[in-house]
């Protein structure tokens, strides 16, 4: 045989071989997409702009329409996908450079004058966008040619990639598009260069996508996304039952054990990154002041019991609120132990025998939350501390959160979306932020210090410091990390869960 | 006629003022959207330029006099959440909640007339208790409990209807069926006591004595007699259905009014409460008149100057 027949024969094998691998591995595709994707989620969109979308049920339509710089991955590390690389320039200057080939869904290239008009857009007052006061610190955004940028901030911003990776505020939207077309045209048919294309949303009903062929990094492998909200969990899960839906958001605790059995139907579950404690308000004069009656309150508090008997298993005891999933978190902390009897000596040692405190908690924000704060208030009795028990309403209990009005405890959950403990410690450790209930001059410096500092040791060092310190402390009473539960059909492939409560579709599949 | 028409519509248009004058206190004062509207990174500078843009950080008759100028036109502000007129998304949600409000007003009336005349002639019979117990059961069940055993029963176990969302006459019939059951309890029972003080008076006597067919006994002189107090709590219930449509709602996930009306209550969404509200009013402002104007149809006794 001659090399050129083997040749030939060579390759008809590897394409044979080829072909029929691809047509069995789920995940691998042939360039067409396939199939329909049924997503349902708790909550519906409020409008289709990107810079100003609040919650995570608005980033999962961003996530597949648009793009960002950067993306986390699911540890919590920034991975670059429009920008393909950053250097410091300065401590106050980074420069980008951005990826090459990506094309707007209607041809458009993508280029740096589009991040450019991006952020700008979000720190427009006009734009009103929700989390502007997250970027307000980029003094300047100068485009130095197609794919180059740069950015300048006030002070230098150790976690600037994180930022833009944080939620999809910064989706990168079609400078050239908007422009021309203008604002309104642009959202009732928006276009990005995510990996769906925008196809249809009624509003409360559902919000249909398409794929995009032409995807910088290749064509997704279902051609049709359904996201529906559908806010009461037993109809989320009836759906999942009977295939009207294939992956169903936020099962509850109670309700896993009933999904799993269920046949075709999978539940996957992941710690998330949201954390829960108890709000102490040490500002105003009182008991809580004092250190031991902090600390006390900790140790009465028996996390494994909430954990195994009203979660259901579905969260890990926190020694501070702070994750492994966020940089700066200290892994050498360990819970405060379940301890009645230290709290009461603790509490004798201060001096409080008829202790009385106001205890105020959401019902139906969290998971759980009501039930778990009435456990809490129940334990608290048992150490001697009488408890005022109030049921609030979420808008109520925010603005007394944020205007400093909250009397003495209050149960809250905190989603750090920024993966670092910058994200957690500058909003509830320092007294001017917006959820602080805590003074403290000498761990405020310490947080500024590590927010303004390019060195990632020398924050690592100081956030260890700083975590030492929240635990000894005690400003908070800490409780424990969700775990999050997601009900996906067995025909769906390669989806992954992810603590940040997002979804990402580009490599999702179906099988019908 | 005429005059009375001309009254009732001045008499309507002082309800509808009265009405904007309550939504706006009573949304004012569940409190300020701002907070729930920015990042926690945000400072209070950025709360007070927000409040500034919104119109909120003027006095509340100011607000209130710029809020009635807006709606005589018929602008009920943009919506903070959404970013668009209120009265636009309303506008959006209507058509799903008419169609359900119809569909189970239709259902319930189809269901509750004929069986509350079955019981009322023969009172204390099988199915008169059975009935009565069907009446009983459904004003006393929760609906949200009624909704979610009928998901169980007729969409995972009997696969009949699509569990839940907007779409063709089958995904109508579970959400309707629903928000009928309370309904048609309360009508089955009038319709019932309604009927029986009709047909003890002496005209059904007459009317039996003449040898008429008692189906023409029981509909023409009966139900004809009777039908005042039932559409009178028909048309309430209507109304009531129109703005109590939002557990239905939620748990079929039916995008209505009452969805977005609730979730614009818990986000502050002043524009949105407001203009929910004055369009449900409304159609009970609207509906009311329409029943009064039956009313002269039905019974030549009444009239109205």
């Amino acid at each position: 045989m001659s090399n050129l027949k083997k040749r030939e024969n060579f390759i008809k094998r590897f394409l044979l071989v080829f072909f029929i691998f691809c047509f069995f591995t789920p995940g691998i595709s042939l360039g067409t997409p396939k199939g329909k994707l049924v997503i349902a989620q708790g909550v519906d969109l409020t409008s289709l702009d990107p810079a100003k979308h609040h919650t995570t049920g608005e980033f999962n339509y961003d996530n597949a329409l648009f793009d960002r710089l950067y993306l986390f991955d699911v540890q919590g590390n920034p991975v670059p996908r429009l920008a393909v690389s950053h250097r410091i320039i300065n401590d106050t200057t980074w420069e980008f450079k951005l990826r090459k080939g990506v094309k707007f869904h209607n041809g458009d290239p993508f280029t740096a004058a589009d991040v450019k008009f991006t952020v700008e857009r979000i720190l427009d007052p006009k734009t009103k966008a929700p989390f502007a006061a997250n970027f307000r610190h980029i003094k300047d955004v100068k485009f130095i040619d197609d794919y180059t940028l740069q950015m300048v901030t006030e002070k230098p911003d150790p976690i600037l990639t994180k930022r833009f990776a944080a939620g999809a505020t910064t989706s990168i939207l079609p400078s050239k598009y908007i422009k021309e077309k203008g604002e309104d045209p642009f959202l009732r048919q928006p276009i990005g260069t995510g990996p769906f294309k925008f196809a249809e949303w009624v509003r409360n009903d559902r919000l249909v996508l398409e794929a995009y062929e032409g995807y910088w990094a290749g064509s997704p492998l279902v051609k049709t996304v359904v996201i529906r909200p559908i806010p009461e969990d037993a109809t989320r899960i009836a759906e999942l039952q009977t295939g009207g839906v294939d992956i169903a958001v936020n099962i509850p605790p109670f309700l896993v054990n009933q999904v799993k059995a269920m046949p075709g139907v999978e539940v996957q579950s992941v710690p998330s990154g949201r954390v829960m404690f108890l709000y102490l308000n040490t500002l105003a004069l009182g008991p809580l002041q004092d250190k031991r009656v902090r600390q006390a309150l900790n140790y009465a508090v028996d996390k494994k019991s909430i954990i195994e008997k009203i979660l259901m298993g579905s969260g890990f005891q926190m020694a501070i609120n702070l994750t492994p999933y966020h940089f700066g978190y200290d892994p050498s902390l360990q819970p405060y132990p379940y301890d009645p009897e230290k709290a009461k000596k603790l509490l004798a040692e201060a001096g409080y025998k008829d202790l009385k405190l106001v205890f105020n908690t959401p019902s139906g924000r969290y998971i759980l939350d009501k039930q778990v704060s009435e456990a809490i208030a129940g334990m608290f009795e048992k150490v001697g501390v009488k408890i005022d028990f109030k049921v609030r309403e979420w808008g109520d209990y925010t603005k007394d959160l944020v205007t400093k009005k909250l009397v003495d405890i209050g149960f809250i959950g905190w989603g750090n979306v920024n993966y670092d403990a910058d994200g957690t410690f500058f909003v509830y450790f320092i007294k001017d932020a917006a959820f602080s209930y805590y003074e403290d001059p000498e761990m405020k410096n310490w947080i500024i210090e590590a927010r303004y500092n390019l060195d990632e040791k020398k924050r690592k060092d100081l956030y260890a410091r700083i975590s030492k310190k929240v635990f000894e402390e005690a400003p908070l009473v800490f409780l424990y990390q969700q775990q999050d539960h997601w009900g996906v059909s067995k025909k769906v492939k390669n989806f992954q869960t992810r603590g940040d409560e997002n979804f990402y579709l580009y490599r999702v599949g179906v099988e019908k | 006629m005429g005059g009375y028409l001309l009254r009732r519509l001045y008499h309507s248009f002082i309800v509808i003022f009265g009405i904007t004058l309550i939504i706006f206190i009573i949304a004012h004062m569940i409190g300020d959207p701002v907070v729930l509207l920015l990042s926690p990174e945000a400072t209070q500078a950025d709360r007070d330029e927000l409040q500034r843009q919104l119109g909120l950080d003027r006095s509340l008759p100011v607000q209130y006099m710029v809020f009635l100028k807006d709606a005589v036109r018929g602008h009920f502000g943009i919506s903070f959440r959404h970013q668009r007129p209120a009265l636009e998304l309303v506008f959006q949600h209507l058509p799903a909640t008419l169609e359900l409000t119809l569909a189970a007003m239709v259902l319930s009336i189809l269901i509750s007339i004929p069986l509350g005349i079955l019981a009322s002639m023969k009172p204390g019979s099988l199915l008169d208790r059975t009935g009565m117990t069907f009446a009983l059961f459904g004003q006393s069940a929760p609906v949200f409990w009624i909704g979610i055993m009928f998901i169980l029963l007729f969409g995972v176990k009997l696969r009949w209807f699509p569990i839940s969302g907007r779409g063709g006459i089958e995904n109508l019939i579970m959400p309707a069926m629903t928000l009928a059951l309370f309904s048609t309890a309360a009508q089955t029972r009038l319709t019932r006591s309604s009927m029986m003080d009709v047909l003890d008076k002496d005209f059904i006597r007459t009317a039996r004595s003449k040898g008429l067919h008692e189906f023409k006994v029981i509909l023409k002189h009966g139900l004809k007699n009777a039908l005042i107090p039932i559409i009178t709590i028909v048309a309430l219930q209507f109304g009531m259905m129109l703005s109590g449509a939002v557990i239905t709602e939620t748990i079929f996930a039916w995008p209505g009014v009452g969805r977005l009306a609730v979730n614009a209550i818990y986000n502050r969404d002043y524009p949105v409460i407001q203009a929910a509200v004055f369009v449900t009013s409304l159609f009970f402002i609207f509906i009311n008149l329409i029943v009064d104007l039956l009313y002269t149809k039905i019974d030549p006794r009444i009239t109205y100057r």
